[in-house]
């Protein structure tokens, strides 16, 4: 058959990082967010939801390509993020803000320009 | 950067051939319909992108964009209900003359999507290809589907500085 699995996976870098900034958990994305990695994204943010944080940031920044399958992943994360705590996404570029805001999902994420807009924005309320 | 047909042992990968790859074309045939073949074409695609033809940073990532989708859409839905995975063909056709490029995913699947659930949450692969492309046509046959996208004025005055 020659198929061949675990070898020459594409150099990819999905990445995700999580540190604290005050009351906010900021899960920090690089690489490509698509229907490989997408489970992935959704997995930190499930974690970090878990631990109730008055805030959950998103930082796509670092993301060279976001996929229909990664949107769903924010648009389901805020629609599962519990009262205390508030969720943002920060994107900005021809790869991330630019397709959320073609598809209209500006209008039901928090969407943020940069990390430091976002975390005053919600330390600012 | 290697790519020395070497002593790989695995020579069965047409879709890793690409030095019939040129400015008015780019094809890979029977690649696997999953999510991991899905994301290397994809990456082939926008090397050959590069390659050929300079566009804005938005162009470029909208041309990626909606080429994962159908891809994608391929890989979730097309085999879904089948036991045996199967393959996808895509191919892009540039045209200097009209200066349009046409690029075409087929699958010999149904798109199925598995389990309705909330029309937020599913579905936004289409509505992506539409926006991101100037032309998407979908054709379904018992064969297989065939998405094509068209873009017209690819390297063009269209979009200024």
């Amino acid at each position: 058959m020659g198929e061949q699995f675990g070898d020459s996976v594409d150099p990819t870098a999905f990445e995700v990082g999580k540190h604290q900034v005050d009351q906010a958990v900021v899960l920090t994305v690089s690489g490509e967010v698509d229907m490989l990695s997408s489970p992935q994204l959704a997995e930190a943010i499930e974690t970090a939801r878990a631990t109730r944080p008055a805030a959950l940031i998103v930082d796509l920044s670092k993301v060279n390509f976001l996929a229909s399958a990664g949107m769903t992943v924010l648009v389901t994360a805020q629609a599962e993020v519990e009262p205390p705590t508030r969720f943002a996404v920060v994107a900005n570029g021809s790869a991330t803000s630019r397709p959320i805001k073609l598809m209209g999902i500006d209008s039901v994420l928090s969407l943020y320009s940069t990390l430091d807009s976002a975390l005053s924005s919600i330390s600012g309320e | 950067m290697g790519g020395q047909p070497g002593t790989t042992g695995c020579s069965d990968q047409p879709h890793s051939v690409s030095s019939s790859d040129d400015r008015s074309r780019f094809v890979r045939t029977r690649v696997a319909a999953d999510a991991g073949s899905a994301a290397r074409t994809r990456a082939e695609f926008g090397v050959w992108l590069e390659r050929h033809f300079t566009l804005g940073a938005d162009q470029f990532s909208d041309l990626l964009l909606a080429v994962n989708e159908a891809i994608a859409n391929a890989a979730e839905f097309a085999y879904c209900d089948s036991a045996q995975r199967g393959t996808v063909d895509v191919s892009a056709a540039y045209d200097g003359d009209s200066d349009t490029l046409a690029v075409t995913v087929n699958d010999q699947g149904h798109w199925r999507p598995k389990v309705p659930v909330q029309p937020q949450l599913r579905g936004r692969g289409i509505p992506l290809m539409e926006a991101l492309a100037d032309e998407v046509t979908i054709d379904r046959t018992p064969h297989g589907t065939h998405v094509t996208l068209t873009w017209t004025d690819l390297t063009g005055p269209g979009l200024s500085a």
